[in-house]
């Protein structure tokens, strides 16, 4: 697992020997993710991360800013689940590259899965990237992926605590998108308390209102991520 | 690390120094149970694992500030909820320390 470039140097029998190796475990991720993002940015394509609970309405984000932007930019998406391609088919029937990531049992997609996909694609003739994360608000936030902007998609069906219960992948996110906006008064949660918690935490995110059944706000998340 | 060992012919690891940032993922207790289950019947095998955590440290571009979070102590959380938030300014902060999970050292008995 560990291979120091050091020289070898030989103890004596018997001798207690103390190898100094500073190996941070958590680099190579980092290391692949910064090789991604140097591949799509040297073919002039950017990539977003959407990461959000399960349920929260990432794959109907992803489906609308397709829609909202397709006719602006050649557009792929990474489409990370355990198993199925049921979102993928969902999102490819707009039309735009499809490449379903099945992670198998992981609950999160790391830089060396984006790096395998990012192998199917022809990245000249694509210029934006969307990779839908797997479902979850924990691991994520510690797999960078190679993504220029990070999103994170929180529903107010999730209750009033999501944001302050899962303060670390807020930390990470340049937008938050606090979604089924048309539902909030049925599930009793205010939206506004939900964005001072994420201002709490993350005063550098710009958060953003939305319903992506219909597509209210969904051209703010675009105008959030520059697009 | 058993790698390392072997290539420097170790014939016992008796000690593995960790160091875990606090703002990792990593749970100690797992982590050191998935240590005595990993090791079992190498040479790492009853070895000492000492994780020293790392606290996060953070940078303020604004004021210039650097060290610890400014953390929400809201009763609700139950634990102090790190936030980017400068204590000093209220800017944005960067992270520097405390995302890390660093093998430090190894002593082997040669």
């Amino acid at each position: 697992m560990i291979a120091s470039k050091k020289e070898v140097i030989k103890a004596e029998e018997g001798e207690i020997y103390d190898v100094e190796l500073s190996e941070d475990l958590l680099k190579e991720n980092q290391r692949l993710a910064e090789e991604n993002k140097r591949l799509l940015n040297a073919n002039g394509a950017r990539a977003v991360d959407v990461m959000g609970s399960i349920g929260s309405g990432k794959t109907s984000l992803i489906e609308k800013m397709v829609q909202l932007l397709k006719n602006r930019y050649q557009i792929a998406v990474f489409k990370g689940d355990l198993t199925t391609t049921i979102d993928a088919e969902l999102i490819a029937r707009h039309g735009v590259e499809t490449v379903a990531i099945n992670t198998g049992k992981e609950c999160h997609l790391d830089a060396n899965l984006v790096k395998k996909a990012l192998q199917k694609l022809d990245l000249k003739r694509i210029n934006l990237l969307f990779i839908e994360n797997v479902g979850n608000l924990i691991c994520p936030a510690e797999f960078p992926l190679g993504s220029d902007k990070r999103v994170v998609v929180v529903s107010v069906t999730e209750g009033p605590y999501m944001v302050v219960k899962h303060p670390f992948i807020f930390m990470e996110a340049d937008v938050v998108t606090v979604n089924k906006v048309d539902l909030a008064k049925a599930m009793n949660v205010d939206v506004k308390k939900l964005e001072k918690d994420v201002k709490t935490i993350n005063p550098n995110a710009t958060v953003v209102a939305t319903n992506c059944r219909t597509g209210e706000g969904v051209d703010g998340v675009a105008k959030a991520l520059g697009l | 690390m058993l790698a390392e060992a072997e290539k420097r012919g170790a014939k016992r690891v008796t000690e593995v120094q960790l160091v875990v940032g606090k703002l990792t993922f990593l749970g100690l207790e797992q982590v050191r149970f998935a240590y005595e289950v990993l090791t079992k019947g190498t040479i790492m095998e009853g070895s000492k694992l000492a994780i020293e955590e790392q606290e996060g440290i953070v940078h303020c571009s604004n004021c210039g500030y650097e060290g610890d979070f400014k953390y929400e102590d809201d009763p609700l959380y139950h634990v102090p909820v790190p936030t980017l938030k400068c204590p000093k300014c209220s800017n944005t902060v960067k992270i520097k320390a405390g995302k890390e999970c660093t093998i430090k050292n190894i002593k082997m008995l040669v």
